[in-house]
């Protein structure tokens, strides 16, 4: 269990928040402190005051893969074999370790031809799938996604859900602007300025916004959709 | 105010771009996979590169104007006020109208990216530009921007506006569809006919087009009214 106590930080006002294992989506309009709830779960941002437990321990002595919602800042390394190797060169893997890996990651991914590509070089999308096989090649114990898929086509970003659910991460955490994709998330949260407005499934939560454009489209259009 | 593409091609390493099209006044909308040369494409639209064979050729057109994908790639100044005025717009109305007022003074890097997305928005969409090149615009907003930045492009009204977007939902209504594919420039036509032949369409759009519904357009309202209409 993720569990965020007494938590104020910017923008964010988190008396207590329990996230259970599975895939949990953070959605809300720009500005209502998803990025920030999401790098203090990540552990690169330290709540004053507030707790965050991850199974019991701090977010820095859990394995956690995070994906910056800027894909520049994701990228470190010139060539993206390079890139998605460097979290098993910081923990001394050996290389022909790493590059096994590599390869295993990049083809699930659907990237193996960008592998001998200059990071600099890739268009936007295709730096968002590297950074993601990047976060996920060590298979940590929590993935954490800031908007991942706004750079994405259908197919895209159909590969990085299903990367994502067949990942070993007991936690996924990550935020979208697309409804469509929150709506097959275990768990949704709502923040509006800096508080949880809304705790559920995706039908407890987009029942109580059929009024509002955040409420799923194809709900709306298909005859099939959740009762509201 | 016409943007004709003659038999451009561009090559950079693996990846070679080729388009021969001419973009009429009217909003276009390009899709295409990651990688596909959309970006290019708004490049080359632009006069920031220049293609290797071929030419771009315009007329009655005195300014264009090109909104890269990534916000933080247009950033100059250091506060909210500072980077409005770089644009040569008042900081006061800008920032009233992307509902940021008061936020003037502080540092444009706290901003989250939908705010500087919101914010570079505010600024492009308010320059009087003959050709409007429009590269991913609704990536990082959220439900209810999109929706403000669909209604903006409707009021221009006037010139041509190019968005390449992988947006599925918030759409404005547009003149023309066309999709990269694999580096190549493909016309799908003038809208509503070109819809059954956006192979990259959204999923309820394909959906509607073959039960016999297609859409008049692409926007939601255009796809509700299609989902809703009374056949005869």
């Amino acid at each position: 269990m993720i569990e965020l106590s007494s938590v104020q930080h910017g923008i964010l006002k988190i008396p207590s928040l329990q996230i259970p294992p599975g895939s949990t989506v953070i959605i809300g309009p720009n500005g209502s402190g998803k990025t920030t709830l999401l790098k203090i779960i990540a552990g690169i941002v330290t709540p004053h005051p507030g707790t965050v437990l991850i199974d019991g321990k701090s977010p820095a002595a859990v394995d956690t893969g995070w994906l910056n919602e800027y894909p520049d800042r994701n990228l470190l390394f010139g060539t993206v074999s390079d890139e998605i190797a460097s979290p098993l060169r910081f923990r001394y893997d050996t290389c022909p370790d790493a590059r096994t890996l590599v390869d295993s990651v990049a083809r699930e991914s659907g990237i193996s031809h960008l592998l001998g590509r200059r990071t600099r070089d890739l268009s936007g999308g295709e730096k968002v799938l590297v950074s993601l096989a990047t976060a996920m090649v060590t298979g940590p114990l929590v993935l954490v996604l800031d908007e991942s898929d706004s750079h994405l086509d259908q197919e895209s970003t159909n590969t990085l859900t299903r990367m994502i659910t067949d990942s070993q991460a007991t936690y996924l955490v990550w935020c979208t602007q697309d409804m469509e994709a929150a709506t097959c998330a275990d768990h949704v949260i709502l923040l509006q300025g800096g508080m949880v407005t809304r705790y559920g499934t995706p039908v407890e939560v987009f029942t109580e916004l059929t009024g509002d454009c955040l409420y799923p489209l194809s709900w709306r259009l298909s005859k099939n959709a959740p009762p509201v | 105010m016409p943007l004709l593409f003659e038999d451009v091609s561009y090559t950079r390493e693996q990846f070679h771009f080729t388009a021969d099209a001419l973009f009429e006044e009217g909003v276009h909308l390009v899709s295409g996979k990651v990688g596909s040369g959309k970006s290019t494409l708004a490049f080359i639209a632009s006069g920031l590169v220049q293609p290797g064979a071929g030419a771009v050729r315009h007329t009655q057109i005195r300014k264009s104007l090109l909104s890269m994908q990534f916000p933080e790639y247009h950033t100059t100044g250091i506060t909210l006020n500072e980077e409005v005025r770089s644009w040569g717009l008042d900081p006061d109305a800008i920032l009233s109208s992307t509902r940021l007022s008061g936020r003037g003074e502080q540092d444009i890097t706290i901003l989250s990216r939908g705010e500087l997305k919101r914010l570079h928005l505010g600024c492009v969409l308010s320059c009087d530009a003959d050709l409007l090149i429009l590269d991913e615009p609704f990536s990082a907003l959220d439900c209810r921007e999109k929706r403000a930045i669909c209604r903006k492009i409707v009021e221009r009204g006037h010139g041509t506006v190019i968005i390449c977007t992988h947006e599925q939902t918030w759409l404005p209504p547009v003149d023309y569809i066309w999709e990269m594919r694999d580096g190549t420039l493909v016309s799908c036509g003038r809208v509503p006919a070109a819809i059954s032949r956006w192979s990259l369409a959204p999923r309820h759009i394909k959906d509607l087009v073959e039960r016999g519904l297609a859409p008049g357009n692409i926007s939601p309202e255009a796809v509700m009214e299609a989902t809703c209409r009374t056949r005869e």
